[in-house]
């Protein structure tokens, strides 16, 4: 099986890609219609509770943080593999990756924005935001730097306009396709705006391909790093079942995986709304598949070495918050992150599950429900039974308005991704060219050694 | 300008509290609380809705943990096999425990708590975001956050409630976060008068509310580094340091007898408040 | 004296890169192969460097920059603005405390380092650039173009090893 046909005209690269920008199938509008809908939905919630205070969220005095910090790693952590498939991967020489990294990489620019609203969301005075920017002021007052959620708040700055610039940078030779095969109109005037006058010279390439591994190089590190200042704000607490020393690599571990699994849900999704089968194609997506299964059993190799540090040490009280996810209120959530986490993933192993596109796209739904329960789990537990016994809290139960929000946190992120799609190539014309003519030149070099073996 | 300013006060920007200490000069504020003498009468709760306008919530809000109590009355009992085990419970009125390396500090992301030079926790209303993290990180979550926009509220307050509110301490919008003070509207007061006499603050000069309410006197308030104050000499006698995460007398091995503990110790957070464990037995 | 644009479109790399080998090999009246050569391909082709020769690329020294003024920037901003902002107390750390402006100076050294590598990338790529006279839409499907500037002699030359290596097609600047 090869990951791409080596005869595929590159005229017909441009053709099938452009009109993805045209005409998608049907599906594309009613995708586009319940997203707005789900968005529309959350704009009502927060426009409630910004009138009303936080308290409609049903968060309580011990119980200060709920759905919202936790669809916030949610998110944030989707957003890793996108820089897993278009930065490391480029490293790697990993040609299969070039048809796809491109709508990763949106996933995970949308990813991040979405994440960032959940902290618009999270934060009692939301008009008074601007406090947490270290903006130059008559007053002498700073932020503090010592907060993780600062250290958020400019890991994901730095993230999100680097994953932006890196996605611009790589469309760039696209847009100047887009530029001169579009037909006049506000389209071909914005592809002509932001290709920037690329013409392909031999001077634009070069840079460019400094440019863009150096950028790739710069990616892998934030995006590390990214994953575990979030573990920080919870690995830096002093919390029981927070205060965990391998949170920064569980979290990455999760992100990834979580990324992962949303790359093949809307991988599955491009490919049918936008007719990319001969770009997307089965052997591309078994590859995804086998890389999220290697994550998915990472992810539960640190999640039992959580489990197992918290249990060996002599520490009392993480280890009822420990017992207590396990057997309390919370337990069915508990032991839904760990089948959807740990036990579904195994169906990637079976080799004819791995290009079965139904069982695919249920199974990377299932976990990425698993890894939003994780996420909740991290959160939620701690409150509901932390150190200070008189605050335990086992009831508390998020309201509807919470989980408005979370729920259309998934119509906006759809709507980004969708809209950018349309708008933008969502195949990487130029690099599917050079997937194929490096096909292309190994079948001409294996053919060559064939025949003087002969 | 701003890095020869790092530069030249490079030990003072160094400095950590309370380790490698310079001792609070000429005020730190502690209290210390007698379980044996508490009755659980909640006099000092009371009070302290009373002093600081604290909002009551109501029934329905109470029920969904959003409650206000700056200084909660807490109650513990043994479970045994009486046919009342709550009979003869014990009482711990629970407040911020204004911690000489407060866990809340560090991670307020717009700098809205600090610890001041008299040793309190401050909490600054104008510059809290609502991010709630503190709460979040304080071990004995005694933060408390106004979910609801409180003063505006008919069923909380009034229009002719607002009468009785003590204009020394501001009412606080939704979105911000709260807590217990020790009073610092009447230790401000009380350093004012003090300063403009050239001294500082006598010992019972100033009480907090709730000290000022309890009927058993089971709290004392004043100020740690003045040798002549009570909560000074009641720490000293029970020989309890501030910046120790455990103390000296609970290692030997024939304890002193001694009551005095302070709240989860162990995590380094050094609270301002000393307990006298009860050692009455239970009424039943 | 002023120079004339000639553009030829190639179907495949090595008809190209033939065109371009005998250019520089050749020496041509009025035609600098360095100066007023350019090749433009619809992929990033490493050949397409190989065979043009050594050039240089100074990307990487924005980069260099941008990462260590960020570095230096962050922490310095971050440590100074702590120092001043005295009222910052926190209970168990210093007022400068390192491991948290440590993270903070790591986010701007990547942060520093991306922002003026593309800084770099758009001053040392010429972007955004102005359209060159001659260009053609085949380019962004699959044809690699040369295109040459020379005095009105050496047009007829540069035409003939054109044609020599098939050019598909050979635009031209109309004389001035």
């Amino acid at each position: 099986m090869k990951d791409i046909r080596e005869d595929i005209a590159w005229a017909k690269i441009n053709v099938d890609v452009m009109k993805s920008l045209e005409n998608p199938r049907k599906l594309y509008w009613v995708i586009l219609f319940f997203a707005l809908m789900a968005f529309g939905f959350g704009v009502g919630c927060e426009i409630y509770q910004y009138q009303t205070g936080m308290g409609v969220e049903n968060v309580n005095n011990p119980q200060v943080w709920g759905l919202y910090i936790a669809t916030f790693i949610f998110w944030i952590g989707m957003s890793h593999s996108g820089t897993l498939l278009s930065a490391i991967l480029h490293l790697m020489h990993a040609d299969w990756r070039k048809p796809i990294y491109r709508f990763a990489e949106a996933m995970t620019t949308f990813s991040l924005m979405t994440a960032g609203l959940f902290v618009m969301v999270h934060i009692g005075r939301l008009w008074q935001f601007y406090y947490s920017l270290p903006y130059p002021n008559d007053r002498g007052i700073w932020p503090n730097f010592q907060s993780p959620l600062l250290w958020d708040a400019m890991a994901i700055f730095t993230y999100l306009s680097s994953s932006v610039l890196f996605l611009f940078v790589g469309m760039i030779p696209d847009l100047a396709i887009a530029r001169d095969t579009m037909a006049a109109g506000w389209r071909k005037k914005l592809y002509t705006l932001l290709a920037l006058g690329w013409e392909g010279t031999d001077r634009q390439w070069r840079n460019f391909r400094v440019t863009y591994l150096t950028i790739a190089c710069f990616l892998i590190p934030l995006a590390v790093s990214v994953h575990s200042i979030v573990a920080s704000d919870f690995a830096m607490s002093q919390q029981p079942g927070w205060h965990v020393t391998s949170f920064p690599p569980y979290f990455v571990a999760g992100a990834l995986y979580s990324g992962c699994a949303a790359i093949i849900t809307l991988f599955i999704i491009l490919r049918y709304v936008f007719r990319f089968e001969a770009y997307m194609t089965k052997p591309i997506l078994k590859k995804i598949v086998r890389l999220t299964f290697a994550i998915a059993m990472v992810w539960t190799y640190l999640n039992a070495v959580e489990f197992a540090s918290v249990w060996y040490s002599h520490d009392e009280v993480s280890k009822d918050v420990l017992i207590q996810k396990m057997t309390g209120t919370y337990a069915p959530f508990w032991w839904g992150m760990i089948f959807c986490g740990s036990v579904v993933p195994l169906v990637f192993a079976f080799k004819r599950f791995q290009t079965n596109i139904p069982v695919l796209f249920a199974v990377s739904l299932l976990l990425n429900l698993g890894m939003w329960l994780e996420r909740w789990m991290i959160v939620a537990p701690t409150f509901s039974h932390g150190y200070y016994p008189w605050t335990w809290d086992h009831e508390q139960w998020p309201s509807l308005v919470a989980w408005g929000l979370v729920f259309a946190s998934f119509g906006w992120f759809t709507l980004l991704f969708m809209i950018f799609c349309k708008v933008f190539p969502s195949v990487s014309m130029y690099e599917v060219k050079e997937m194929v003519y490096h096909r292309t030149l190994h079948l001409k070099k294996s053919e060559t050694a064939e025949q003087g073996a002969h | 300008m701003s890095v020869s300013n790092l530069l030249e006060n490079w030990s003072q920007v160094r400095h950590e509290h309370p380790v490698n200490d310079k001792p609070h000069d000429p005020y730190k504020w502690a209290m210390a609380i007698d379980l044996d003498a508490c009755t659980g009468c909640n006099a000092c709760s009371v009070a302290c809705y009373a002093e600081n306008n604290i909002p009551v919530v109501g029934k329905e809000r109470f029920q969904h943990g959003q409650q206000m109590h700056w200084l909660r009355v807490e109650r513990y009992w043994e479970e045994d096999s009486r046919e009342f085990p709550d009979q003869g419970f014990q009482f711990l009125p629970m407040m911020c425990q204004q911690c000489e390396a407060a866990p809340c500090e560090t991670v307020c992301p717009v700098a809205a708590t600090n610890h001041t030079a008299d040793g309190l926790n401050s909490q600054i209303y104008n510059r809290c975001i609502g991010s709630r993290y503190c709460s979040a990180n304080c071990p004995f979550k005694v933060r408390y956050f106004n979910w609801y926009d409180y003063p505006t509220d008919e069923m909380v307050w009034p229009a002719e409630m607002t009468q009785q509110m003590n204009p020394d301490v501001s009412v606080r919008s939704k979105g911000v976060m709260e807590k217990c003070t020790f009073c610092v509207q009447r230790l401000s007061a009380a350093k004012v008068v003090a300063k403009g006499e050239g001294r500082i603050v006598r010992e019972g000069e100033v009480q907090t509310a709730c000290q000022q309410s309890c009927p058993t006197g089971a709290i004392s308030f004043g100020n740690l580094v003045n040798p002549e104050s009570r909560v000074h000499k009641q720490w000293a006698a029970q020989q309890v340091v501030l910046d120790a995460d455990k103390q000296a007398k609970d290692e030997k091995e024939e304890g002193p007898g001694l009551r005095g503990y302070r709240i989860l110790e162990e995590l380094r957070a050094y609270p301002s408040v000393m307990y006298l464990e009860r050692v009455r037995e239970s009424a039943v | 004296m002023s120079k004339r644009h000639l553009l030829a479109l190639y179907g495949n790399f090595e008809e190209a890169e033939a065109v371009v080998r005998e250019l520089r090999s050749a020496t041509i009246q009025g035609f600098d192969v360095n100066d007023d050569m350019i090749v433009k391909s619809p992929i990033e082709h490493p050949q397409v460097e190989a065979f043009l020769g050594d050039k240089p690329v100074y990307v990487q020294w924005f980069t260099l920059f941008g990462a260590l003024m960020g570095g230096l920037f962050g922490f310095f901003l971050i440590s100074g603005a702590q120092a001043n902002f005295y009222m910052q107390m926190k209970g168990g750390k210093p007022i400068v405390p390192f491991p948290p402006n440590f993270v903070l100076t790591y986010e701007m050294f990547i942060l520093g380092g991306v922002f003026i590598t593309i800084l770099g990338f758009l001053i040392c790529a010429g972007l955004p650039a102005k359209r060159s006279p001659l260009y053609s839409a085949k380019v962004s499907v699959d044809n690699i173009a040369i295109l040459v500037k020379a005095e009105e002699a050496a047009i007829s030359v540069l035409k003939a090893i054109f044609t020599k290596h098939k050019a598909l097609e050979i635009q031209e600047e109309a004389g001035k």
